[in-house]
């Protein structure tokens, strides 16, 4: 009825005056029972006041809380509430949803969202509705812009768009909080303030601070710019979290902009063209050279030019293209170490070769620079903190200039906190180095290359360069129309192929850029100066410059050698300076130190700092004040914004949007059905120069990998076995030193395209090539490069390819965890044993501790090296080749982890083969030699006890039992799958809080531990009881009931997502960008749905299902919808087996 | 695992005089104590719910000629319950042999199955409970949150005759419960309700041939878990 409201009202004004008259009397009454219940209620509640009196609300739609708990509010607190709506009485309208209709109806009424009354009851006054109001009462003027700014605050722009009314509402409750709608035009009317479009931004943040800018008359000029300074620095508490779920983007634009003034594929093949020549050169390896004569029948390759190498630059070039995809990965610095392999054909099987290049490799070097001024930052800031602070010398300087000057402009400086971040680019950074100590170049066209000579090489056999070329241009139209030119065309072959890494303005002029072909550059640019690599130089010219930095504030993040980000908000306001004042002195002192010219973009965030940067270039500096932002913006190019690449760019292009101010005028639903939801806010949000990642100074690691495809030629499979051992032990060693330990083992290769040229037309290079990745995921986290390359070699068989025609081989681990095993720590995902976790909080409460026991058992160990297969035996004969057994040895806790960290199953001695047992390092031969003798003396003692069955999963339950602890399951008569279950302490010992704080693959291994307890205690009971013989503990049969109250189980993840929303995501990404699914892809989709109905969870399954079925049914490639018959037919077997009847998919 | 079922009522639907008050809020204070027992709760707030979905279930297959239902409010949306005394009866008799076993957590589903003239099921409306992951009462928004999860189930289950085809004229309902082995001896022993005899179901109840499943809703909240889906034959008539 109560619905009906609206249309009564118009009904009374149509005249229907009976009607009215018995809604008039039974309205009354209705307030006479409101009347009569408040009383009732106050005595009830015991909390009542008197603050909304003269308050009389009307409920509208569903609000929450609800009306009913509204209308006891307003019981308690002297209000009235109205069933119905009338005009004159009914003082606030309640709701948080009104469709359009209503909206125009309520014109004049103070719709108000339920907040207001909580709040109000919180603060304990009537609080002022205004902040509170549903909408404005004039017309829907842009709604977005307004709901946008409420919720990102930063938006400071005027939305040209006006979507249809019911748009925000949908958006404020995406973003899970409503945020207020309200007009400019009204609020001052409201409140007796003027003030400009801003000051919204006060007004839609219902509580704190706020408040007071709204009511004290604060008067803000600007009108349609950047919202009020201070006011930012209040409001960006709650403003923080907003985009958090973008956090992928700050990993890909460091990536995408490690050298801004080119393109990001340009400056990366940069680096495998320098790493090439520089680690190739077979002056350096007379050694491998020889080698190379071997396998290539004419070899050119003549010492002085390192002509050959150069050849293939155009490869190394195009593959960063084909697949920039995984160059995006936030460890790429260590992908883009890919191809710097010296050149030993085939021969990573030499043991030490592969360290021995990375440890050579000077790319490797450079892309490691970031990690290790982002270490250097860290160890800054650590130092500080042990100091209790720090001496800031350059600040100190400042600070004096400042004192000295006074009465100079420098006290115009405003006192406003304000965020502020500078971003520092050095000049061309390569050639400034180059010719700092070169006064003879300064001003000349420079570029730094490796190539000196005329920039001609011969052509190899074997090599097939037009071929080749072709085949990238049309690759490369894939992206763009007219092909980009670095310039070659087919005669081209013959020019030097070494790549420019950098060049001078002066070059640039010339049409030179970065990533082109010297040979080409040199047509172009007759002058052309080159300059060497000097790595040495790079790395002391970038030291110190972020010593500099460092000098002033310790809030830096390292985006590269030659670029970093320094956080001044703090260091202003205490300095009182202004930020050109400060990027002057920065400027000036790292010209001074370094020799070299810096450009310093300053901005409210990271994004517009980096705007401003390139606007600074070169050697000067911009402030991009917020007030210019939206002009400045406007302006930009989209492809200046980070994340933008070709494909985004030319799909944009496709949208007619070229500049942000295009861009700003499409609407966020639009950006998110073009692009997806990430990407398409991301974009909404970049065009408007919003960007809400602070500056940080640590960066987590999400993968660590180790990755060839230079000069690999295997011939034989043993080789590549080989080869990947060695890949696994690189990877350890970087898995060792960034302390990580890593669950999810992926291999990519990369094999000649059938049809390519057996040699490529770079020296050593890939080729063209098809990619093929698969992965494994480990039971435990490890950092074992045998268990690494166990798994490896594994896979690789698993791909069933030709060696000869394998070119690149890489190694990747991902979903890592910290290595620090600390015995205290309290992570307790790192590899700790249950036991530990569950007795840590009563240590005191185990009687039944074996004190023999060690402590530091792991309870299950499992995933081996060698898995010995060994059949379920029932047989109670102890044989020690059909035990599963671990490293169970008495040992010291940290001794026991580090074995379960390898979890390496030992096989029995008969199965070792001794000379793979010499080959083991010392200290693991010990370890099996120990399980060995330990595992002899299990049988013997097992013989002693006369009830075995009991020993292996539940504690001793009395001395009679002996001391030992063991774990055979075999002799159980149990299938042996369940593992080690070791000496468990009684359930009600268990802490809950410290159960639920385990990961969950804990909690379940730990539950299902319990109920094999359980089981084998009934087991035992029954048996007991058969015999006569006293019941062992009677606590124990309450495990199982205990238990099953907790019941957790892991929630079923694809690829780590759980979210429906964030599955799709994938799934998408999955369908669209993949034109042919990979069988493991399928089989992991397949695993997943499994879960979700092991879960439970059928009405996700259900969802996912019709997903991935319009997806794939849509795409035009007829595998996808045979994969998706696929996945049906399978997830179909599985709920028939559960529920015994098929899902309806239509 | 054994399936029970409730007799069915045979209703005529003559007297329809009888309103009661339909349900109260869940108490808030009752969660407030400290000896709180999850069990209780978790079954007060199922069965409860248990009952307006069956109601509603019922209104929107149109078992019963929709006069005998009117339109109440729960959960903050409108829901549609019987006026019917003995049809409420046997409703509350059956969900209050099914509480006991939900408290102990050895109902695994409790199932509302329409079944044609032949007492052939044609519908099985499945409500399969599982453990949460975690029990805990511990923020203050888990009702409000409770609340909102089976608020979405309702709507789902009145919303739910657009995925399902319709019913042959005639049917009639049961109430199965799908319990744990151990279940079986008490339920034969006691009897929660006197006259209220729960009997194992026939197989012909049970079963259903070449039956599609349609989830509907599934719901995860600290103290209860529970998916609801629909098991249809595929020819109904």
């Amino acid at each position: 009825m109560s619905r009906d409201g609206w249309r009564k009202k118009a009904s009374e004004d149509d005249g229907w005056g009976g009607r009215g008259g018995y809604m008039a009397a039974k309205i009354s009454k209705l307030e006479e029972q409101f009347q009569k219940d408040a009383p009732r209620e106050k005595q009830k509640d015991g909390t009542s006041s008197c603050i909304f009196s003269g308050v009389a609300i009307y409920v509208n739609g569903y609000t929450d809380p609800s009306a009913d708990e509204l209308r006891r509010l307003m019981m308690l607190h002297g209000g009235q509430f109205h069933l119905y709506y009338t005009r004159s009485k009914t003082t606030h309208i309640i709701a948080t949803n009104l469709p359009n209709s209503k909206i125009q109806e309520l014109k004049g009424e103070k719709v108000v969202r339920p907040e207001w009354i909580t709040d109000s009851i919180k603060a304990g006054c009537q609080l002022s509705y205004v902040q509170y109001q549903l909408y404005a009462k004039q017309k829907s003027l842009n709604f977005t812009s307004i709901c946008a700014r409420g919720k990102q605050d930063l938006s400071s722009t005027n939305d040209p768009f006006k979507p249809n009314p019911s748009h925000p509402q949908s958006d404020s409750i995406k973003n899970g909080s409503c945020s207020i709608i309200e007009e400019d035009a009204e609020r001052p009317r409201v409140n007796g303030i003027h003030d400009g479009d801003d000051d919204d931004a006060c007004a839609l943040l219902p509580r704190g601070s706020q408040d007071t800018s709204l009511t004290n008359g604060y008067v803000h000029p600007v009108n349609g710019a950047l919202k009020p300074q201070d006011s930012f620095a209040e409001h960006s508490p709650h403003v923080v979290d907003i985009g958090s779920h973008q956090s992928h983007l700050p990993q890909t634009e460091s990536r995408d902009r490690e050298e801004p003034s080119c393109s990001s594929a340009g400056s990366k093949s940069n680096f495998h063209q320098r790493s090439l020549i520089s680690t190739a050169s077979p002056a350096k390896q007379p050694g491998l050279h020889s080698m190379q004569k071997d396998l290539h029948p004419k070899p050119t390759s003549n010492p002085g030019t390192s002509a050959a190498p150069q050849k293939g630059n155009l490869h190394d070039q195009t593959r960063v293209r084909l697949n920039g995809s995984y160059h995006m990965t936030p460890n790429s610095s260590n992908l883009a170490d890919s191809s710097h392999q010296p050149g030993r054909s085939g021969k990573g099987a030499e043991a030490g070769v592969i360290s021995e290049f990375f440890s050579h490799s000077r790319l490797h070097h450079i892309s490691t620079w970031r990690n290790e001024f982002s270490e250097y930052v860290n160890a800054l800031q650590s130092r500080r903190r042990a100091a209790g602070g720090a001496v800031f010398s350059g600040k100190e300087k400042l600070k004096k200039l400042k004192a000295n000057c006074s009465s100079g402009s420098l006290m115009a400086a405003p006192q406003v906190r304000q965020s502020c971040i500078l971003h520092v680019d050095m000049d061309c950074f390569f050639v400034s180095v180059g010719i700092r100590h070169r006064p003879d170049l300064i001003g000349k066209p420079v570029a730094v290359t490796s190539n000196r000579g005329p920039g001609r090489v011969a052509q190899r056999p074997g090599s097939n360069p037009q071929l080749e070329f072709q085949y990238y241009q049309r690759k490369q139209k894939q992206y763009r129309k007219e092909v980009p030119s670095n310039g070659v065309d087919l005669d081209l072959a013959a020019l030097s192929m070494a790549e420019i890494a950098s060049c001078s303005y002066e070059a640039r002029q010339a049409g030179v850029r970065n990533g082109m072909f010297f040979g080409r550059a040199k047509q172009l640019c007759p002058d052309l100066q080159s300059v060497p690599y000097d790595f040495q130089a790079y790395k002391e010219v970038a030291l110190s410059m972020y010593e500099t930095l460092a000098s002033y504030t310790h809030n830096i993040e390292a985006l590269s050698c030659d670029e970093a980000l320094v956080d001044a908000t703090n260091l202003l306001v205490e300095l009182g300076v202004t930020p050109d004042d400060l990027a002057r002195a920065i400027r000036e002192d790292i010209k001074e130190k370094t020799g070299c010219s810096a450009s310093v973009g300053m901005g409210s965030n990271i994004l517009l700092a980096r705007m401003a940067t390139r606007k600074a270039k070169p050697n000067g500096q911009y402030f991009l004040r917020s007030e210019e932002v939206d002009d400045f913006i406007r302006d930009q190019p989209v492809s200046s914004l980070p994340g933008v690449g070709r494909s985004m760019s030319s799909k944009l292009t496709s949208l007619r949007v070229s500049t942000c101010g295009d861009l700003q005028q499409l609407s966020i639903s639009r950006l998110q059905r073009e692009f997806g939801p990430r990407t398409g806010q991301m974009l909404f949000r970049f065009c408007r120069g919003l960007y809400d990642r602070p500056v940080r100074s640590e960066k987590e690691r999400k993968s660590v990998s180790a990755e060839m495809n230079y000069n690999i030629r295997f011939t034989q499979v043993e080789e590549a076995e080989t080869f990947l051992t060695n890949l696994s032990m690189e990877v350890q060693k970087r898995l060792e030193g960034a302390g990580l330990r890593g669950r999810r083992i992926t291999l990519k290769v990369m094999v000649r395209k059938p049809g390519a040229p057996v040699e490529p037309a770079k020296y050593g290079g890939h080729g063209i090539c098809d990619n093929f990745a698969r992965s494994v995921s480990l039971a435990q986290p490890t950092d074992s490069g045998q268990l690494i390359a166990a798994e490896a070699i594994k896979l690789f068989h698993a791909m069933k390819l030709d060696v000869k025609d394998m070119r690149g081989v890489g190694l990747q681990v991902q979903q890592l965890e910290g290595s620090h095993a600390d015995p205290s720590g309290q992570g307790p995902s790192r590899g700790r044993s249950i036991k530990d976790l569950l007795l840590a909080k009563q240590p005191a409460h185990s009687p039944k501790k074996d004190p023999l026991a060690p402590q530091g058992w792991s309870s299950v160990i499992r995933t081996g090296v060698t898995p010995p297969s060994s059949p379920p035996s029932t047989s109670s004969d102890p044989m020690p080749g059909t035990s599963k057994g671990g490293l169970h040895h008495p040992h010291t806790l940290n001794h026991v982890r580090t074995c379960l960290n390898v979890s390496i199953e030992v096989p029995s001695p008969s199965q070792v083969d001794q000379s793979v047992l010499e080959a083991l390092p010392v200290d693991i031969r010990k370890q099996v030699e120990q399980s060995w003798r330990h595992r002899e003396e299990q049988p013997s003692t097992s013989s002693h006890l006369s009830t075995p069955p009991r020993t292996s999963s539940s504690p001793p339950p009395g001395p009679s039992l002996g001391t030992l602890v063991l774990q055979l399951p075999n002799q159980l008569g149990q299938p042996c799958t369940t593992g080690f279950i070791l000496e468990l302490p009684d359930f009600s010992q268990v802490d809950p809080d410290v159960f639920a704080a385990l990961p969950r693959e804990l909690q379940e291994e730990l539950c299902s531990a319990y109920r094999n307890k359980g089981n084998t205690q009934a087991h035992v009971q029954a048996q007991s009881s058969a015999e006569n013989v006293q019941c062992p503990s009677s606590s124990s049969t309450d495990v199982p009931e205990t238990l099953s109250k907790f019941n957790p189980r892991p929630v079923p993840t694809l690829a780590g997502a759980y979210e429906f929303s964030d599955i799709r995501t994938l799934l998408r990404e999955w369908v669209t960008t993949i034109s042919e699914p990979m069988e493991e892809d399928i089989l992991q989709v397949v695993k997943f749905c499994t879960e979700l109905v092991e879960d439970k969870d059928l009405e996700k399954l259900y969802l996912v299902i019709k997903y991935m079925k319009r997806l794939m049914q849509q795409s035009s490639e007829s595998v996808w919808s045979m994969a998706f018959d696929f996945i049906l037919d399978n997830v179909q077997v599985v709920v028939q087996q559960t529920y015994g009847s098929t899902l309806k998919i239509t | 695992m054994r399936l029970w079922l409730a007799y069915p009522v045979k209703c005529g639907f003559t007297e329809l005089n009888g309103c009661c008050i339909y349900f109260g809020y869940f108490s808030m204070a009752a969660l407030t104590r400290q000896d709180l027992n999850f069990g209780q709760v978790a079954a007060d707030i199922l069965c409860e719910f248990l009952e307006v979905a069956i109601h509603l279930i019922l209104y929107v297959r149109e078992i019963y000629p929709s006069g005998i239902f009117q339109k109440r409010k729960k959960y903050n949306v409108p829901v549609q319950m019987s006026c019917h005394p003995e049809l409420n009866q046997y409703i509350q008799d059956t969900l209050h042999c099914v509480k006991p076993l939900i408290e102990k957590n050895e109902a695994e589903k409790v199932v509302v199955v329409i079944m044609d003239k032949e007492h052939h099921p044609v519908e099985r409306f499945v409500f399969e409970i599982s453990q949460p992951p975690l029990l805990s009462i511990s923020s203050e928004t888990l009702l409000s949150h409770v609340e909102q999860l089976l608020r979405a189930m309702i709507l789902k289950i009145s919303v739910c005759d657009a995925v399902l085809d319709n019913n042959p004229s005639g049917c009639t309902f049961t109430v199965l419960v799908h319990t744990r082995e151990a279940a079986t001896r008490n339920m034969e022993k006691v009897q929660v309700i006197k006259d209220f005899p729960w009997i194992v179901a026939d197989e012909q109840e049970v079963h259903m041939e070449e039956a599609k499943l349609i989830p509907l809703k599934t719901m995860t909240s600290d103290i209860l878990k529970m998916q609801l889906y629909v098991e249809e034959r595929t020819q109904k008539t």
